[in-house]
């Protein structure tokens, strides 16, 4: 993947996560990651990220993922 | 010198209880329950046990002569000036340090009392130099005062005896010299360095008659041990220690009360002035946060004020390739107005943004998020916070729910154990530094979680405190350390935590912080900390009556900031030491108006008062004042906003008082964000390493030429006040209001106080707020409220915002910014005593005769494993790149770990920081880095670079005719 701006939100995602791993099972992880996009990201970001989901994402882990569904189901 | 002892002034008013600070009622306040009545001259007045009869003489309006006293200093006895007779003792003693006692009877005027003082006088006078009329401390000296008042007439001895007349006088120090032919050996220097500065510097050196003050070891000022913190100068009775600049301007006409505009302790100073010029800066003994003390930057470094190098007009250019064209205001708000709108309709709407100043007022921060919110359109503003303090935000409103530290300063004098965190007082917060070291000396235990043996471990006369010298990068480790300790030792505060702590939140914490994975014995190997030493730490902390945190950004810096920020809070709840004065977590600010900036609304995700901008009823409130919807999402940050404009959807930034490309992580990388942008609009005062990206240039005022407010580390709302006309004609909230009118979106304010009376309307926090208030009480702790009328010196006392406090669970995750075989060392950053930040205004005054340069420390190990020699030229390369600075051998640090400060933008000290960041708030991890560090010959590329880009946009600005003809060819048509 060649665009930094990207790499960059990708860095961010899997950083919040790991940071966030001990709130649970996946689930409870991926709605805190969710949340702390929804509440801390631009519009810009958030859409960048899940466009990418939406075509290729194959730079996302699981967790990047689903945390990325979450979001788009509450924007 | 300030407080000088004024004779004809009645000091004392009934039912009066604040003080009049600018009188010296000569020995300090006692305080004590006991009420001690006294009569005095046959006045009757009740004054604390413990009080001096020279204090309970002027408390009740009757002024002793005195020389040696002084209310800031403890009573020393030696001038004998004070002699008062006391019903029922022998002889004359000394009422500074007589302690009042029940029903004494003291008479201050008697023929006898009278002679003896004319007598110590004439001693005084027999060897002093009798030239007032030509000394600089003429109409400010105490000697002439009290020989007035002793009615001094005649000197029998004669000059001609053995004196100190000739004595020569030491003019090292750029800031104040040393005339030891005035001195009359009272050692208010010496006690003010020792007692309000606690350095230590200076001493009498030799007996009776030849008794002289010295500075360290008989050396100049400048080489000894002193800091220039300019105390002893303010207490010297005579010009002995006096300004340079009072001597070259005469003694100040008039004086004004505001607050310094370097770091955040936020001292109050009284500008002492004649007409427009500042004379000299004086510590204003009323200023809650720093009560008469100041350092060498507030006190001295001021002259950057009327610099040659300030920009006086506005200034527009195409590219910045082109020189600049000066523009009367109109032109460039036109011209940037053009530039904002014709980039949004080409982009879209949020193409453009705004980053507000950590400097500025918080009426002038408040304006530049409006302007974004309501004139742009969007969210996409930021503050220099992001990369300071906005973990503090996020870690402390998540645990304890308000985004603020819980104390006032004068709350260290009540901790029994002070633990400091990647912090370094004594540099960067001065005068509150020196009130923790008075603090120390009172012996209150001290701990030291640093990479870096810091100065506040060296405090004279206080015990060596516990230092834990950690690897750069794994604090989160370490308060998890600590915090086991407390929790299995059983040194928890269960009362506390059961009654004012969430139990589910604390319940799943304890569970965790338990497991031996956290404990120092298995933390010891991430650390470098011997599992003994923490345990310890720990103990003094917990055992501690009153524990208190101190942190700065060696705790948020990092890329788990947030996560430290909040094992830091967790410790402080587990040991319940919140809501009560002595203990809280106090996290030190840097730059004068960080917490006001951030309270402002500085952030994309957060309205002023840390309303998020998703909340319906939040945004309807702002709309019914501001009439504009706003926007729900939050905005870029301003790292996002650097990724963005490289990546080409961001093209224009409005920068108020912030030099991004100096201060911001990995250059190359913000460099090549600047470029990328259609349109930077700065407004500053100096032209600044960013400006030299810029399209437009706005002139700034500094502190000293507008009206506002600054809130300093404490939440202490201090009033900003205007002593000189802007240079350019607008206080930066003007412009900022020309800005936004320009755009079309009407703001119509007369003074500063009126935004800060739509601030109150619209911040809960705030709602108590307004000038009026802030004059009668002279200075306010937010919150202040119905609640809280007269403001909250400290938080939490019975519950949070929040309700419960919130332990929070902090894994540690170590960073990926780690020694490798490339890159074997970690670097950090900080700052040094005499400059500030950027050095953007220091670097303007002589105080960087203490520091030219900046400079890479290394351990001696690490030196001389690569041949390297104190300085020697030094290249240092991490992964993103690379610079070269001098080398300095120091032992302060642990081997594999080097330290470099950030004040020359030639340094390129972030030319070798990366971008990464924490993972909450994407603050940059500026104290970690990995570098190998090699001799070189020459300056790095990057160095060459700016030399010849910061010669040609120098060139730029100057007038044209100063251009070389090309230059000119090219300019704006
Ligand atoms: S300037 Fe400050 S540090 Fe220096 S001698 Fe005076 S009181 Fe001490
Ligand atoms: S220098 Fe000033 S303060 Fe110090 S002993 Fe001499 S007269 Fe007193
Ligand atoms: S820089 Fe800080 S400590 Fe020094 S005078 Fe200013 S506010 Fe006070
Ligand atoms: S003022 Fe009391 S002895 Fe000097």
């Amino acid at each position: 993947m060649s665009d930094p701006q990207l790499t960059n939100l990708i860095k961010m995602i899997d950083q919040i996560i790991a940071n966030n791993l001990h709130h649970g099972d996946d689930d409870q992880v991926t709605d805190v990651a969710a949340g702390h996009l929804q509440k801390f990201w631009a519009r810009s970001m958030k859409q960048q990220v899940i466009a990418y989901a939406n075509s290729e994402g194959a730079d996302l882990s699981p967790l990047a993922q689903k945390t990325i569904a979450k979001l788009q189901a509450v924007s | 010198m300030l407080n000088y002892y004024d004779p004809g002034t009645q000091s004392y008013e009934a039912g009066k209880s604040i003080l009049n600070p600018d009188f010296d009622f000569g020995t300090p306040a006692r305080v004590s329950e006991n009420l001690v009545t006294v009569s005095i001259d046959g006045r009757e007045i009740a004054v604390p046990e413990g009080t001096s009869v020279l204090r309970a003489a002027a408390l009740a309006g009757i002024n002793i002569p005195k020389l040696c006293a002084s209310d800031n200093l403890e009573p020393f006895g030696s001038c004998r000036l004070c002699a008062v007779e006391i019903e029922g003792r022998r002889g004359y003693p000394a009422s500074c340090t007589t302690p009042v006692s029940e029903g004494m009877d003291v008479t201050t005027q008697t023929g006898k009392l009278a002679k003896l003082r004319r007598n110590i006088m004439e001693l005084y006078i027999s060897d002093h130099p009798l030239d007032c009329l030509t000394c600089p401390a003429n109409g400010d000296c105490e000697l002439q005062d009290v020989a007035g008042a002793v009615g001094l007439r005649e000197v029998r001895y004669g000059f001609d005896g053995k004196n100190h007349l000739d004595a020569e006088i030491d003019d090292s120090n750029p800031y104040f010299s040393f005339d030891p032919s005035k001195c009359i050996v009272c050692s208010r220097c010496v006690r003010a360095c020792e007692e309000v500065q606690g350095t230590f510097a200076l001493t009498i050196e030799g007996r009776g008659f030849d008794s002289i003050v010295s500075a360290s070891q008989n050396e100049p000022f400048m080489d000894s041990e002193c800091v220039s913190c300019g105390a002893c100068v303010q207490a010297c009775p005579t010009s002995t220690l006096m300004e340079k600049s009072v001597i070259d301007a005469g003694q100040p006409e008039h004086s004004v009360i505001t607050t310094c505009a370097y770091c955040g302790v936020g001292c109050s100073f009284k500008a002492e002035m004649k007409g427009e010029e500042v004379v000299r800066m004086v510590p204003y003994k009323g200023g809650e946060a720093n009560h008469g003390h100041s350092c060498v930057k507030g006190r001295f470094a001021f002259g950057y004020a009327t610099h040659k190098d300030r920009i006086k007009e506005p200034m527009i250019r195409e590219s910045i390739n082109d020189p600049w064209q000066v523009v009367s205001w109109d032109e460039a708000l036109a011209f940037s107005a053009k530039k904002l709108r014709g980039i949004q309709t080409e982009f879209g709407r949020e193409s453009i943004g705004g980053i507000t100043s950590s400097r500025c007022t918080n009426e002038e921060t408040y304006l530049v998020q409006k302007l974004v919110r309501a004139a742009f359109g969007n969210n996409n503003t930021d503050t220099c916070a992001r990369v300071c303090h906005s973990p503090t935000g996020y870690g402390l409103k998540t645990t304890l729910g308000e985004s603020a530290g819980t104390q006032t300063f004068d709350s260290v004098m009540k901790a029994n154990a002070i633990v400091v965190i990647g912090a370094n007082p004594t540099d960067a917060h001065p005068v509150f530094g020196s009130l923790m070291r008075r603090r120390l000396r009172q012996g209150a235990k001290l701990v030291v979680i640093d990479p870096r043996r810091i100065d506040v471990l060296k405090t004279p006369h206080a015990d060596e405190g516990l230092h834990l010298p950690l690897r750069p990068g794994t604090n989160v480790a370490m308060v998890n350390a600590m915090a086991h300790v407390v929790i299995t030792e059983g040194l928890e505060d269960k009362e506390f935590i059961n009654s004012r702590c969430d139990t589910e939140a604390y319940n799943a914490w304890r569970t965790f912080i338990a497991e031996a994975r956290n404990s120092p014995e298995a933390m010891e190997e991430v650390t470098g900390v011997p599992a003994a030493k923490v345990r310890e730490a720990a103990r003094i902390y917990a055992e501690a009556e009153n524990g208190a945190i101190y942190y700065g950004l060696g705790v948020t810096e990092h890329s788990q900031g947030s996560t430290m920020v909040m094992g830091i809070a967790n410790l402080a709840l587990a040991t319940g030491n919140i809501g009560r004065e002595g203990g809280g977590v106090n996290p030190l600010r840097g730059q004068n108006n960080v917490q006001g900036s951030c309270d402002m609304g500085s952030f994309p995700h957060e309205l002023p008062g840390y309303q998020h901008v998703s909340d319906p009823e939040v945004r309807e409130r702002f709309k019914a004042v501001w009439g504009v919807e706003i926007d729900h999402e939050p905005g870029l940050r301003i790292p996002n906003m650097f990724d963005a404009a490289i990546a080409g959807t961001f093209k224009a930034l409005y920068v108020q008082g912030e030099d991004i490309a100096q201060s911001d992580p990995n250059t190359h990388h913000v460099e090549a964000a600047l470029k990328a942008l259609d349109c930077l609009i700065v407004q500053d005062i100096f032209l600044n390493e960013t400006a030299k990206f810029a399209h437009v240039l706005l002139p700034g005022s500094t502190f000293l030429e507008k009206n506002g407010t600054f809130t300093n580390a404490e939440r202490r709302i201090n009033r900003v006040r205007k002593v000189m006309e802007p240079i350019a004609g607008m206080e930066d909230w003007e412009v900022t209001m020309a800005l936004s009118n320009a755009l079309g979106y009407p703001m119509n304010y007369n003074h500063p106080s009126e935004i800060m009376d739509e601030i109150a309307l619209l911040t809960p926090s705030f709602t108590g707020v307004n000038y009026d208030k802030l004059e009668r009480l002279g200075s306010i702790q937010w919150p202040c409220n119905d609640e809280h009328p007269d403001g909250t010196p400290t938080m939490h006392t019975l519950d949070f915002p929040i309700g419960k406090g919130r332990f929070a669970v902090t894994e540690y995750l170590a960073t990926e910014e780690r020694a490798s075989r490339r890159f074997p060392l970690l670097l950090t950053t900080g700052r040094i005593l005499s400059q500030y930040n950027v050095g953007a205004q220091t670097r303007r005054t002589a105080n960087s005769d203490w520091h030219e340069e900046d400079l890479l420390e290394l351990h001696p190990s690490d030196a001389e494993l690569r041949g390297v020699k104190e300085g020697d030229w030094l290249g240092i390369s991490s992964r993103v790149g690379h610079t070269v600075l001098r080398a300095k051998l120091s032992t302060r640090m642990l081997p594999g770990v080097v330290f470099t400060t950030f004040h020359h933008p030639g340094s390129g000290a972030n030319v070798i920081t990366t971008d990464n960041s924490d993972w909450a708030t994407n603050c940059p991890e500026y104290k970690v880095t990995a570098v190998q560090v090699e001799k070189v010959s020459q300056p790095s590329d990057w160095q060459r670079n700016f030399v010849d880009f910061d010669k040609r946009q120098q060139d730029f600005a100057k007038p044209a005719e100063e251009h070389s003809s090309d230059a000119h060819a090219s300019a704006l048509k």
